[in-house]
């Protein structure tokens, strides 16, 4: 009589625990993401290899965020050090993170290749957004790629641009993020 | 019986795996920054201790990156005590026009031209420690910066024998500096300047000298910034003061625009530091400004 039930009852929890089995949970293996701001008078360009990210293909939730002082790359080294002091103030802010869950209902435990959108919270500058963004995702034999190019306002991130180089810098930054998630 | 037990039993681990699913949900970005931050093996570089490679007339713990070309043009206006009819020293000027350039990201080298004793001046400027924290925590930056100044103008008496070696002056300095907030930069600058003919038997040719200079910023672009050298009095020459400026920075993409007040009219090493005859107590102020353009020259870095 006692007996059934406690199986019963390990079966379950057994059962209830492989819902939120680690092969759903994914981390950025390698990572990169480049910004460019092309005004008339200049293109910047940018690079951070540090990007950390992970994912949750089973409640398709993710989490990506990097080291804003980790982008290299600028036309100057002086360029680089006012990206840090001046604009984005990665003493006071050091990283910048986009959080949140996919829309689309599609089943990401399988192989494929899925064309999705991201909403979730992109704080840049210390500055929360909710944004949705659109990502193209690649998933084969455990391995997540995923690509998405988008924009940002600076205007949006309480960044400011001087008038003396509003011709050098554009106001909406171009993004391309590339990730390869995998197995965690 | 049975079959409330087992609804009782769902319900429950429904309950469990519910409040787990949302403690994930908020937890994904937590889990990364716990990674980043357990990834101390990074070093990090302190940037920006101050806007420029000078305080005002002296050296600061910047270096220009590597492969930066800097132009730099000072003016020193004349003495504003002079008054209306010299338009407050905006009549006169001396001036300096100076190239640098870094070699490495630690090393740079530079040469000057100064109308003042018609000078010409030139320097390596050495980064031995770089104020960092993470993997290095290193609190100061460390500056070597040895300079030698030639002065050229004609010899006060031809009809005796004058040696070449007698224009040369030699400075060797030490700069300390940390920057210890977002806005706050100091800097120690123990100098020690050698020339090679003093005006005096009696005076010393050695002269030691220490240098105490900062910045505080104001806004992002604009910093107040104030440097002082302390001489010896036994070394130092007769009827010379302490150098004394404060001035403003102020940054507009590549260039910065330096506005000051001084005593001291050289803009080389040995002029300003042991060579001041203003005195600010008497009005022997100098309206001055320098400018600084940065030109990338090699894009390698």
């Amino acid at each position: 009589m006692f007996k059934k039930p406690i199986i019963l009852l390990f079966s379950l929890i057994l059962f209830s625990s492989g819902v939120n089995a680690p092969q759903t949970m994914y981390t950025v293996g390698a990572g990169s993401i480049t910004f460019s701001s092309d005004a008339p008078l200049e293109l910047i360009k940018a690079t951070s290899n540090q990007l950390k990210g992970i994912f949750n293909s089973e409640k398709k939730e993710f989490a990506f965020t990097l080291n804003v002082n980790t982008f290299k790359g600028f036309n100057s080294p002086l360029q680089q050090e006012h990206f840090n002091e001046n604009y984005l103030e990665s003493n006071k802010y050091p990283r910048a993170s986009f959080e949140g869950k996919i829309i689309e209902d599609v089943d990401l435990k399988r192989d494929g290749f899925f064309r999705i959108r991201a909403k979730g919270n992109l704080t840049v500058h210390g500055v929360t957004q909710e944004r949705i963004i659109k990502c193209e995702l690649t998933i084969k034999n455990k391995i997540v790629s995923v690509k998405s190019n988008f924009t940002v306002l600076l205007a949006d991130h309480n960044i400011t641009i001087p008038k003396v180089v509003h011709e050098k810098l554009a106001s909406e930054i171009k993004l391309e993020v590339k990730a390869e998630l995998i197995d965690k | 019986m049975k079959p409330l037990k087992i609804i009782f039993l769902f319900y429950l681990l429904s309950c469990t795996s519910k409040s787990f699913s949302q403690d994930t949900a908020v937890s994904l970005l937590s889990m990364l920054e716990k990674e980043l931050e357990a990834n101390k093996d990074m070093t990090v570089y302190t940037t920006a201790t101050f806007k420029t490679t000078r305080v005002i007339n002296g050296h600061s713990v910047e270096n220009v990156g590597k492969g930066v070309l800097d132009a730099k043009i000072s003016h020193r206006f004349g003495n504003i005590s002079e008054g209306g009819y010299e338009l407050f020293g905006l009549d006169k000027a001396t001036m300096r026009m100076g190239l640098d350039y870094g070699i490495t990201k630690n090393i740079m080298i530079g040469f000057g031209r100064s109308t003042f004793q018609k000078t010409y001046d030139g320097f390596i400027k050495v980064k031995i420690l770089s104020q960092s924290r993470g993997k290095v925590n290193m609190p100061v930056t460390l500056s070597y910066i040895p300079t030698i100044a030639i002065t050229t103008l004609k010899y006060e008496d031809p009809s005796i024998s004058n040696h070449f070696n007698s224009r040369i002056a030699y400075t060797h300095q030490l700069i300390v500096g940390r920057k210890f907030s977002d806005k706050t930069s100091l800097q120690f600058m123990p100098t020690f300047v050698h020339q090679n003919l003093v005006t005096l038997a009696s005076e010393s040719n050695n002269m030691f000298a220490f240098g105490i200079g900062g910045r505080q910023k104001l806004t992002k672009r604009i910093s107040v910034n104030a440097e002082y050298y302390y001489q010896l009095p036994s070394t130092k020459l007769n009827e010379r003061t302490n150098s004394l400026s404060v001035g403003f920075d102020i940054e507009t993409g590549g260039h910065v625009f330096q506005l000051h007040f001084t005593n001291s009219q050289g803009m080389n090493e040995r002029s300003f530091i042991s060579d001041t005859k203003g005195r600010w107590d008497m009005g022997d102020i100098y309206f001055g400004f320098n400018i600084s353009r940065v030109f990338t020259i090699s894009k390698k870095h």
